[in-house]
């Protein structure tokens, strides 16, 4: 095909039938990965295998920090003087037909915010380390979601559907590029919480399962805790592993010659000495002791608050310096952390403090490293809060209209994008709802939204399902 | 109406391209000289015209050239191509540069030649490389007759039995239909398996575990006629057989023990529905049955309560759905728990993805969105659950027997016996109060502390009798399961919106299947909906049933997609033998077990999996089953036989192993792991926790166990081997393995004779044959340098190092191909 070079955009899972018949013929998997390496799909022998994007990739890697719970945008980075001023009146516009609980009045932010950088941008006292990042960072005041439980929302985050199993957007992100390290899994999610979707928020569902993401902890063990799981051997040492995978390459020979050449029995031969690499680069990854003092105290590992926070972002970091295509971090305590119903100010002035010197340390290391211009790190909670007071000192969930913000790899820096209104209740300027959100950060890591697609029970199906539209304005 | 019937004959074709070319060898030719010419001829033209402006970086007028789909979409104006219709090709008519409008190229006309190619491409049905992946959506209003003719909507039709030339291969009619399809390709069946892969191959398929060594024997010697028979019909009458097969129909009913979703709360009854579903295997209930049940148990007669409760356990497959229990809208959840219902019910029996047709008419298959609501009427009035308020809950079924029931009746009587004593105490303290306060006096707020003491402790004595004996009233067994409520026709929701009505459709059958049974006005009408699934006449719930037992006897299915068979499923690549299979299961009178023994004592099934390099070349897939298809154990079977081999596996059946009570979190916000699995008990009891599933489930390629999933994939990833090298399970049964090997110890035996013998046993245990030579030379090899290796390191005693040297040898076989693939 003359056009090969073109029509490469289309990346599918090489066809299963013409491998096998190749396998037959006898051009065995040396061939193929000569096949494969033209035409830039996944090889059954090595699906991580790094891929060509289908559009020029701005950033290779994400990182992903999520604040579970919903963070307050209007208490944050979303400064409405009118809030203030109208502390206590009732909100003069309805308030969403569904609700999660009933609120009342309109509540002013107990938080004084002031401008940073160049432009002089409005953050809240909350975040002052991160404020001082500003001008590395894309605001996005107007994304909104659809449901206004935390398990919902979670889901529809990190999946696109808040009712159905769909693969998450890391999986997605893995399938459409393969990761840059054949010796780490391509997604990793450390210390995730377990609940409100669980599993399903870094599953693959009907993506092939190597692209589902590898948990390190969880959200109810500290983050020293976190490692990847069944890596290590209580029996046995590597050389006798060794020794054992040696005679194992052997055995499994013997059911070949019965077989004929497998793919499958070729693949389970291999998986198991990238295993066996893996157990000895994920503990490398995972011991940080070689780090400066000076880097951790970047990240604020030198104190008691920031320290377990600190170490799930210096842990992003060095699996994004090695390849890894898509790394989330999670802030979620064994409370569901970011959701002050009550009690707003010292439950944020608590979890802003835990992280607000982490993110600041990650973004300026990231910098100092060039990692920041081809990795791409987005935070975000499940939702907002409303600016309607729940009861007399707390807010209530928000998915009509809320704040992320993006670094790096290829979004404008320094800038803002959409509004709410003037209240910060709802979307109001260039609304960005989920799918768009996920088009757009597709798109920034070279990825058409309309074109990674997965044919499974005979649908093709897509991460923004029927939608989504790339915010093209915050592209650098 | 015309373009309607070509495009299905163009879809019909370009399905049975995707099936591969040796299955219509003719059609694949045409199709591959048309796609030459589209390369040769209309690519080039394409590309040097149009792709700047409606190609992969710009899409003018949201039209693209450069992907079939593209242009068969369209732009804002309608489909650029419409294969086999010139006229009614949009690029056309803006090549011709007829209309003042619409002209292109915009610069220059291209020559009448090149007009001619493209003319030409069109009249041909477009034929293009991304054909396979590519399906035309309907664009007007369902043509029900037309739809009818789909191949799966048609009555099953069985063919007369098909001439072969090699008529000494087939044992029964299944293998005519099978070597048919072989002959006309040139192909041979392997030669029959050796009885040692056999044995093991069948004890896999229909307990879920490997032969013993005893069993293996017996089968191997036994040289009397009738031998393999026999050995299906011990393995039939196994208990264990409604464990493996009982199984898969728990993908086909997305069993769980938790919601998942949104709140993770413990579904602690559904174990009853587990319980029925491997009690309705082993009794062989049949299918037909086994579908009235689940459907409307509720509704059919029993003559005791012991049959009552069963038939409403099994209505817990309505019932098992993963729900938003959170959902604030509680009109949109109850709708989203209708679809959810609708959804399982149509992709599980027969095979059709009704739930599409929720928010428009069905895009490929023949649903109206008035089908839809009529059928959801269907579910909403049957009632799933019991407050929709957050969280909510559904609604449990009382199972007691009548000891149970007279034994939490007598508990009750006596707290309440207790109860009254205590009011008659009341009243009578409290008049005997007012008498000692004089006339006028009134009761003061406060009584008691007035009362004698002697009353006081009466008092006293009573109430803690009463918390004693309310404690000690037993909990009534429940079930998950519905029950009809309010009869009601539900109206069409525009767009799925429930905030958007439009007129209500009476509750019925599909309409694209004629001679359904009308609803009756009074019930939910689940009783109808069952009778007409189960009609003979139904053309899809056999041969979807006759596929799915196909499907998990052989690895893959007549219809790889073993739940669609709607138009964007997969065609058959042996519709006769599906029908012949269909129509056998019918005679059958649903007999599963009767499936098993007919598939089963086919030579089909009966092949080796020896490879052939001639037949990998002609049918690399083994669609048309040229050997017996390799494939891996399923999870369960994999830590089943493990556990067995390892003189570990917990045989006991039935009942709950949840330690998280009912409705109660299996994880809530605090992301604490309640969940254990350390159990010896078989796979099928551990329980199945949505979104947190055991590590060796989801490793091993379970169901996700919250949609249907009737033909599980089959991944080789990196995680998988890391749990099979380091995990608490693999290090127990590699070490219950070495010790019974260890056991055998011949007093005097010379040490090479017994460790010999030992690796004799080990082969026979774990692959059911001695090992080769070689394979003896080699291993004895391992085990000396494991201990030369070890010993040079440490200085432990010498038998607990030739232990952990056979606890290593045994972890390699236990994780190796041959362990872990069934031939």
């Amino acid at each position: 095909m003359t056009e090969s070079s073109e029509q490469s955009q289309l990346l599918p899972l090489l066809n299963r039938r013409r491998m096998l018949k190749q396998s037959a013929i006898g051009f065995g998997h040396l061939a193929f990965s000569a096949m494969l390496a033209r035409q830039a799909v996944a090889d059954p022998l090595h699906p991580l295998a790094a891929r060509r994007p289908h559009l020029p990739a701005r950033a290779k890697r994400v990182i992903f920090l999520f604040m579970k719970g919903g963070p307050s945008h209007l208490d944050t980075f979303d400064y409405k003087p009118k809030l203030m001023a109208d502390d206590g009146k009732e909100l003069p516009f309805d308030k969403p037909r569904v609700q999660f609980a009933k609120t009342g009045t309109l509540l002013k932010s107990p938080w004084k915010f002031r401008p940073y950088g160049e432009d002089g941008m409005m953050v809240s006292e909350l975040f002052p380390n991160v404020a001082r990042q500003v001008d590395n960072i894309c605001f996005l005041h107007s994304v909104h979601g659809t449901n206004a439980a935390h398990g919902g929302a979670l889901l529809k985050l990190h999946t696109g559907s808040d009712n159905f199993v769909r693969p998450s957007m890391g999986s997605w992100i893995t399938y459409g590029l393969g990761s840059e390290n054949q010796d780490l899994p391509g997604f990793i999610t450390i210390c995730p919480t377990l609940a409100h979707g669980g599993v399903k928020n870094w599953g693959s569902a009907f993506l092939p399962a190597e692209f589902q993401g590898t948990p390190l902890g969880n959200a109810s063990r500290p983050s020293t805790e976190a490692r990847v799981k069944y890596a290590r051997n209580r029996w046995l040492n590597r050389s006798q592993q060794r020794m054992q995978l040696d005679l194992l390459a052997d055995v499994n020979k013997q059911i070949l010659r019965e077989a004929g050449p497998a793919l499958d029995l070729e693949a389970r031969i291999n998986s198991f000495e990238l295993a066996f690499r893996m157990q000895s680069s994920m503990p490398a990854v995972e011991d940080i002791s070689r780090e400066t003092a000076q880097t951790l105290q970047l990240y604020g590992m030198d104190e008691e608050i920031t320290q377990d926070f600190g170490r799930q972002c210096l842990l992003a970091r060095r699996f994004a310096e090695r390849g890894v295509r898509f790394i989330q971090v999670t802030h979620s305590d064994s409370k569901v952390q970011w959701d002050q119903h009550s009690d707003l100010e010292a439950g944020h002035n608590k979890n802003a403090l835990e992280v607000d010197k982490p993110i600041a340390g990650l973004l300026i290391d990231l910098k100092q490293r060039g990692l920041l211009e081809d990795t791409l790190v987005m935070w975000s909670g499940e939702f907002g809060r409303t600016p309607t007071a729940q009861g007399s000192n707390g807010r209530d969930h928000n998915p009509e209209g809320f704040t992320v913000w993006m670094a790096g790899g290829g979004v404008k820096a320094g800038y803002r994008h959409g509004a709410t209104d003037e209240y910060g209740y709802f979307a109001a300027e260039k609304k960005m709802d989920v799918h768009d959100l996920h088009a757009t950060l597709l798109h920034l890591v070279g990825l058409d939204h309309e074109q990674l697609t997965h044919r499974y029970a005979g649908r093709d199906f897509r991460l923004t399902d029927v939608s989504g539209k790339v915010h093209r304005e915050i592209l650098a | 109406m015309q373009r309607c019937s070509r495009l299905l004959v163009l879809l019909i074709l370009l399905l049975v391209a995707g099936q591969g070319p040796l299955l219509q060898a003719q059609s694949a030719a045409e199709d591959e000289e048309g796609i030459r010419f589209f390369e040769k001829e209309i690519r080039p033209l394409l590309v040097e015209h149009c792709y700047k402006c409606h190609g992969p970086k710009k899409q003018e007028s949201d039209l693209r050239v450069d992907t079939l789909q593209g242009m068969l979409d369209g732009g804002g104006t309608g489909p650029a191509v419409v294969p086999g219709e010139p006229q009614q090709s949009l690029m056309l008519h803006a090549l011709d540069y007829q209309d003042e409008e619409l002209q292109m190229p915009p610069d220059e006309r291209l020559s009448d030649r090149q007009i001619a190619s493209i003319t030409r491409w069109i009249e041909t049905g477009a034929p293009h490389p991304e054909a396979k992946g590519v399906v035309v959506p309907r664009r007007e209003a369902i043509n029900w007759e037309s739809a009818r003719k789909f191949w799966s909507l048609q009555p099953v039709h069985d063919s007369d039995q098909p001439v072969v030339k090699s008529r000494r291969w087939p044992s029964n009619s299944i293998d005519y239909f099978v070597l048919q399809k072989l002959e006309q390709q040139g192909l041979k069946p392997a030669a029959e398996a050796d009885r040692g892969s056999l044995i093991r191959r069948a004890s896999l398929d229909l307990i879920g575990l490997p032969p013993t060594v005893s069993e293996v024997r017996l089968f191997v010697e036994d040289r009397q006629s009738g031998a393999y028979q026999r050995l299906l019909e011990r393995l039939l009458a196994s208990p264990h057989y409604g464990e493996r097969w009982g199984r898969f129909w728990l993908d086909v009913a997305r069993y769980a023990d938790s919601n998942g979703l949104d709140e993770n709360i413990a579904h602690g009854n559904a174990w009853r529905y587990r319980d029925y579903v491997i009690a309705a295997f082993n009794d062989d209930v049949p299918y037909d049955r086994f579908l009235h049940e689940q459907l409307a148990g509720d509704l059919l007669s029993s003559d005791n309560p012991a049959t009552r409760a069963r038939l409403v356990t099994a209505t817990g497959f309505l019932s098992l759905g993963p729900k938003v229990l959170a959902e604030g809208d509680q009109v949109k959840m109850e709708m989203d728990i209708i679809d959810e219902q609708l959804d399982t019910i149509g992709r599980s029996l027969i095979g059709l993805t009704i739930g599409c047709a929720r928010c428009h008419d069905h895009k490929f298959d023949p649903f109206s969105t008035k089908d839809y609501y009529a059928l959801a009427g269907i579910l909403k009035s049957t009632q799933t659950m019991e407050s929709f308020a957050r969280i909510a809950r559904w609604h449990e079924h009382e199972v007691a027997t009548p000891e149970q029931q007279q034994l939490f009746d007598d508990a009750r009587l006596k707290v309440s016996q207790t109860n009254v004593a205590i009011s008659e105490l009341l009243v009578k303290a409290n008049q005997q109060l007012l008498a000692k306060l004089g006339k006028d006096a009134n009761l003061p707020e406060k009584p008691e502390p007035q009362y004698p003491q002697e009353i006081r402790d009466q008092l006293a004595k009573l109430r803690q009798d009463a918390l004693t004996l309310e404690a000690a009233v037993p909990s009534l067994p429940t079930a998950m399961g519905v029950k009809d409520q309010d009869a009601t026709d539900l109206a069409v929701h525009v767009r799925g919106s429930h905030l958007k009505l439009g007129d209500v459709v009476p509750r019925r059958m599909p309409q694209v299947f004629n001679d359904a049974p009308a609803v009756d006005g009074e019930s939910s009408g689940r009783l109808q909906l069952a009778e007409w699934l189960t009609s003979p006449q139904h053309p899809l719930t056999s041969r979807v049933m006759a596929n799915r037992i196909w499907r998990w006897h052989f690895g893959q299915g007549l219809v790889s997609s073993a739940d669609n068979f709607g138009r964007l499923g997969a065609a058959p690549t042996h519709p006769q033998l599906l029908d012949h299979l269909a129509a056998g299961f019918l005679k059958r009178d649903w007999s599963i077990k009767e499936m098993h023994r007919w598939i089963m004592s086919s030579s089909s099934y009966r092949m080796s999996s020896q490879y052939d390099a001639g037949s990998q070349a002609v049918d690399p897939e083994n669609l048309l089953l040229w050997r017996f298809p390799l494939r891996r154990l399923e999870a369960e079977s994999l830590r089943d036989s493990l556990l067995a081999v390892s003189g570990l596996l917990d045989p006991s059946m039935g009942g709950s192993m949840l330690h998280v009570g009912n409705r109660e979190f299996f994880f809530d916000h605090t992301s604490i792991d309640k969940t254990k699995y350390d159990s010896p008990r078989r796979s099928v009891y551990l329980p199945v926790v949505r979104n947190h599933l055991y590590d060796l489930f989801s490793l091993f390629d379970y169901s996700d166990a919250s949609v249907i999933n009737g033909s599980r994939t089959t991944s080789t990833i990196a995680p998988q081997a890391l749990f099979l090298m380091n995990s608490e399970l693999i290090e127990r049964v590699s070490s219950g393995l070495a010790d019974r090997l260890l056991e055998l110890d011949h007093a005097g035996a010379h040490p090479d004779r017994l460790r010999r013998e030992r690796l004799l046993q080990l082969y026979l245990i774990a692959y059911g044959r001695p090992p080769e030579r070689r394979e003896l030379d080699r291993d004895q090899r391992f085990l000396s340098s494991f201990l030369q290796q070890y010993t040079s390191t440490h200085s432990d005693q010498p038998m607990s190092v030739g232990r952990q040297a056979w606890q290593a040898l045994c972890q390699v076989i236990l994780v190796s191909n041959e362990f872990v693939y069934i031939r």
